[in-house]
């Protein structure tokens, strides 16, 4: 009896201690247990690392500048919501526009592109095989297809969501191609002020 | 005056070319054609327009031409639980009293090997091929992305 009464009680001090630490660090809670995480990838301006920017929130979306409609319509709605940060807002903000079409999109193209987008957008991508181990640990989709009856060549289907990660470094948000700018402008400000 | 004069007109036309009453040309009304800007370094983009047919039977868009592209195709986007696959389609049908929308995120010209960069405010021209072989030309404003995203 007094050994279930000991564990008992040291069963309600580990829980209790569990829950205050998870009252304590909820800005570290897992909003994605198991995806997103750290990556590296090519630009113009040379590599670009997840872990390098800590401190700031990325918004990440998965194109290709050959798209002619769904990424300029999601770039274009995310470059509007931007313009309505203030600077300092801004400065804690890192767009990052990763293509996952490396056959047609070299560094150069990509930094133009991006930046037509916004001043701040990095463009940037990798070979086939990281992009795509990349693109489904963050839940992304893409898959290059032969279209028929289409001067084309090919076409990549691809979802077209922007993913918001934390100043920690941790997938917190993602945002669905056919919100608009404000619901967007929201978004981000949830990640920015932690209101998640 | 225009009003007064254009059923006048009309009915002269039909009278005179009986062979051309109800052409899709003649049937389709062309709302808001405009085409998007195209980012630097870029010859692919997208034109969007909505027909409205005021004649009594189908009408088709089946191709598309200009002369400041090398190519334009009809495609369309199927959503696939969040995943957009663009297609080619045949042809884009707009039903007697209706109105067929081409849309950012849905049906679209695909502007292919854009010759000379379009840039906000120009007028681009394009001639619309339908199945009865009738043609008609529209005139295009180009668009940058900020004059999209006004309306949302
Ligand atoms: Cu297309």
């Amino acid at each position: 009896m007094k050994l279930f009464f000991r564990l008992f009680l040291a069963l309600l001090v580990s829980t209790s201690s569990v829950y205050a630490w998870s009252l304590f660090s909820s800005s570290g809670e897992e909003r994605y247990p198991g995806m997103g995480g750290d990556f590296t990838l090519q630009s113009a301006e040379g590599e670009i690392s997840l872990k390098d920017l800590r401190g700031k929130v990325v918004l990440m979306y998965f194109g290709y500048t050959s798209c002619p409609d769904v990424c300029p319509t999601s770039l274009g709605a995310l470059s509007t919501a931007l313009k309505q940060l203030d600077s300092k807002e801004m400065q804690q903000i890192q767009p990052l526009f990763i293509s996952v079409d490396p056959e047609r999109d070299n560094g150069d193209k990509l930094q133009e592109y991006s930046r037509y987008f916004h001043p701040k957008m990095i463009g940037a991508t990798s070979n086939l095989d990281y992009l795509q181990a990349l693109a489904s640990r963050y839940g992304a989709y893409f898959r290059k297809v032969e279209v028929e009856n289409s001067s084309m060549g090919y076409a990549v289907d691809h979802s077209s969501t922007i993913f918001v990660v934390g100043k920690n470094g941790k997938l917190m948000d993602m945002i669905q191609h056919s919100d608009s700018p404000k619901r967007i402008l929201e978004h981000i400000r949830m990640t920015l002020e932690n209101r998640h | 005056m225009f009003k007064q004069l254009f059923p006048g007109l009309l009915l002269g036309l039909t009278l005179a070319m009986p062979a051309f009453a109800g052409t899709a040309a003649d049937d389709l009304q062309v709302i808001d054609p405009w085409a998007r800007e195209v980012p630097p370094g870029l010859t692919t983009s997208a034109g969007f327009l909505g027909m409205k047919n005021t004649g009594d039977k189908e009408h088709k868009l089946v191709a598309a031409e200009s002369a400041n592209t090398g190519m334009i195709e009809l495609h369309t986007h199927i959503n696939d639980n969040g995943v957009m696959r663009m297609r080619p389609v045949k042809n884009i049908p707009v039903a007697p009293g209706g109105t067929t929308t081409l849309q950012p995120g849905g049906l679209h010209l695909m502007l292919m090997m854009i010759k000379k960069p379009l840039k906000a405010g120009e007028k681009m021209a394009i001639t619309l091929v339908f199945e009865d072989g009738s043609k008609k030309d529209i005139e295009a404003e180009v668009r940058h992305f900020s004059m999209e995203n006004m309306q949302h």
